[in-house]
């Protein structure tokens, strides 16, 4: 029989199965599905994310424990049944029209769902209107920009453009990054933050949500 | 003596092999069998009808390659093709082993020599670019070097093209937004060279377009690429990849999945046109695992394009690689080592077109005297890659005996007459005893270098534009522009 403590290991090495297998073996035995995520699956992902800033784990670790720990909150989730889990917060995440490009912004996705954070992904090449429509659905804190090319650079000064224009700005958090992209850049066109790589955007996110 | 070809005196060594024929087959047939197995995913409504018509299994925009066609395309593709400069000489034939060098294209960053400050790339820096490697002997093509950023981004690539054939005349390997800017820029092209037979007949313009892998083909990539082939223009099209994330981690297997790719292309090409002259090749770079930065300056790198080169010489295609663009944000050490390494390896490896030297932090920023310094660097591999003269006259018998036992060979006939061939001699690396060095203010190859981009930018002017040519070209962006806004 494992302990949450033991749990939050099998997250730290990455084992999809192995955490699968302790996640069930924890609900069976009538532990609360809440702590299974928060006492287990979750301090598990956090020392994840501390060794990866130390430098002590890589990318494909940090990715593999990702999946570990989603796998283990869909087996909790299913035994709550309607209640929401609660998470760090909610990112409306996509690469702006006609960037194609999307390697930036699925590392940064995958960093902020390692975080905790819950993701809606809009893809490539997404243009204003889809921003628009996913903050009025989705309701998120944070909207979240990519743009490689310097030509699609400007498209992220029309969705917060729309965004003001449909009275939804102050709602959200509007974050860019991307390799031609600056901090001088995220003034000019009035976002609330840039971020230079992935785990700045994850540190940037919950700055801002705090 | 021919400075583009590694031992082209010898015809011995020194020549780098990497892997064996049975390897590079082994490569070849994996490369079909994702093609054939996995297909591709192809956003171009006439690369689609074509691939489609041609014999291909298509299921709404995936498309299944069959090994035959990708053979019979391969027949079809020129196993050479010549690239002229602005002034019509056919300067640049892409040949096997013979290595041409030039810079990459669109730097998002430029440290200013002016001020020493990082700041945002501007037109002004693409223009000072192209007139430094208009002077330098070890560029062979220029690329945009930097980003046009104060001009308007519907037309930045035509104003970058402007600055690159203004201040050059050496062959340009242009990027492009879209098609229909692409059909601009070789109408510009056309009007700096008396016309479009000219240009047709002696190409001085290579586009480069990219897949996005994995197995991506775009309705822009595709299009532009397509709209060369109307013109005759080569195209580069070739993916820049981030191996471990966009590719698999292992070598092998990101040379493969590229490899798919540029075959890809291969047969988009020659179903647009026969003979359509494409070269493949592609930017082979891993991850970092613990910054996700694109490891330009790193062994692997150099690794994977030994064997790239190895397998368009398999086929008899030219190709194109990158070497001198480091990881360094400043030219330092670090940025020497990963510069001489990556050049040095791709003189010997063969490669035809070697971009994005130069570059500093991983093709994010630019510094003008590094690529002084990475002139010198080439220059370096070229002299090593040139061979060692074995003739009578080199071993030296005659002088040997002449001088005898306990003389010196200073004053002799035979140094006089060949020194200058023999010792390689370079003109940022500093050589001065500590005394010598000390008189002359201490300075570093980065200080020399610095002095020399100076004295070029104050002095240097390129071949000059046909008459008419610069207005022409400004009013097909001016024209380019009012379609954009419209």
């Amino acid at each position: 029989m494992s302990s949450l403590k033991e749990l939050a290991e099998l997250v730290i090495t990455g084992d999809i199965q192995k955490v699968k297998d302790a996640t069930k073996q924890l609900l069976e035995a009538g532990e609360d599905p809440l702590r299974v995520i928060n006492e287990g699956l979750i301090p598990g992902i956090n020392e994840v994310g501390v060794r990866f800033k130390e430098g002590e784990m890589f990318v494909p670790e940090m990715m593999m424990s990702a999946q570990a720990m989603k796998a283990g909150v869909e087996l909790a989730k299913e035994k709550i049944g309607g209640t929401d889990i609660p998470t760090a917060g909610k990112v409306v995440m996509g690469s702006v029209k006609g960037d194609l490009h999307d390697i930036g912004k699925n590392l940064v996705i995958m960093m902020l769902e390692s975080s905790g954070f819950s993701i809606v992904d809009l893809g490539v090449d997404a243009p204003v209107e889809k921003f628009v429509q996913a903050v009025k659905e989705h309701k998120p804190q944070v909207v979240g920009m990519s743009a490689l090319l310097t030509t699609t650079m400007p498209v992220m000064q029309e969705v917060i453009r729309a965004l003001d224009k449909e009275g939804l700005r102050s709602k959200v958090k509007v974050v860019i990054g991307g390799a031609p992209v600056t901090q001088e850049y995220a003034e000019e066109i009035g976002a609330d933050g840039y971020a230079p790589d992935a785990g700045t955007a994850v540190e940037l996110c919950k700055q801002l949500l705090n | 003596m021919d400075k583009f070809r590694s031992n082209y005196d010898e015809q011995v060594t020194p020549r780098l092999t990497w892997i064996t024929d049975a390897q590079l087959e082994q490569i070849h047939y994996a490369s079909l069998e994702v093609l054939e197995r996995t297909g591709i995913l192809v956003q171009n409504q006439e690369a689609l009808k074509l691939l489609k018509e041609a014999g291909c299994r298509v299921r709404e925009n995936r498309v299944f390659i069959p090994a035959w066609l990708v053979e019979e395309c391969l027949r079809l593709a020129p196993k050479r093709i010549c690239v002229a400069d602005r002034l019509g000489r056919r300067i640049m034939p892409l040949e096997k082993n013979r290595v041409y060098y030039g810079t990459g294209s669109d730097l998002p960053f430029t440290v200013d020599i002016d001020t020493g400050e990082r700041r945002v790339s501007r037109k002004e820096d693409v223009s000072r670019a192209a007139r430094v490697m208009d002077y330098l002997p070890n560029y062979d093509f220029i690329m945009s070097y930097a980003i046009a950023s104060d001009t308007n981004p519907c037309v930045s690539d035509l104003h970058q093209f402007e600055a690159m054939t203004t201040g050059s005349s050496k062959p340009v390997i242009f990027t492009a937004h879209n098609a229909a800017n692409t059909e601009a820029l070789i109408e510009m092209a056309a009007a700096c060279v008396g016309g479009e037979d000219n240009l047709r007949s002696n190409p001085y313009i290579i586009l480069y377009s990219e897949p996005i892998s994995p197995l991506v083909h775009t309705n822009d990539g595709v299009g532009k690429m397509f709209k060369c082939f109307e013109y005759d223009i080569p195209v580069v099209y070739t993916p820049g990849v981030l191996a471990g994330a966009t590719t698999p981690v292992t070598k092998a297997g990101c040379i493969t999945l590229m490899n798919a790719e540029g075959l890809a292309g291969v047969v988009m090409a020659q179903l647009k046109k026969k003979g359509a002259p494409i070269i493949i090749g592609g930017g082979a770079t891993p991850m970092d695992m613990k910054t996700t930065a694109t490891l330009y300056g790193a062994p692997e790198t150099s690794m994977n394009y030994a064997i790239m080169t190895q397998i368009a010489q398999f086929y008899g295609l030219p190709n194109f690689t990158e070497a001198g663009c480091v990881n360094a944000p400043l030219p330092d050490v670090q940025a020497g080592v990963e510069a001489a390494m990556t050049i040095m390896l791709t003189q010997l490896e063969g490669c035809n077109l070697v971009h994005d030297v130069g570059y500093l932090e991983g093709g994010k920023t630019g510094y003008l005297p590094f690529l002084a310094i990475c002139d010198d660097i080439i220059d370096m591999a070229r002299y090593t890659g040139a061979g060692t003269r074995i003739t009578p006259e080199h071993l030296a018998v005659d002088c040997i005996h002449e001088v005898g036992p306990g003389g010196n060979y200073m004053g002799h006939e035979h140094t006089f007459k060949h020194f200058r061939e023999e010792i390689w001699a370079p003109r940022f690396f500093i050589r001065y005893l500590w005394e010598q060095w000390e008189a002359r203010g201490k300075q570093t190859p980065v200080d020399l270098a610095l002095a020399k981009v100076r004295e070029i930018l104050a002095g240097h002017q390129a071949a000059a534009l046909p008459e008419g040519a610069a207005e022409e070209m400004q009013a097909i962006i001016r024209r380019r522009e009012a379609e954009c806004r419209s």
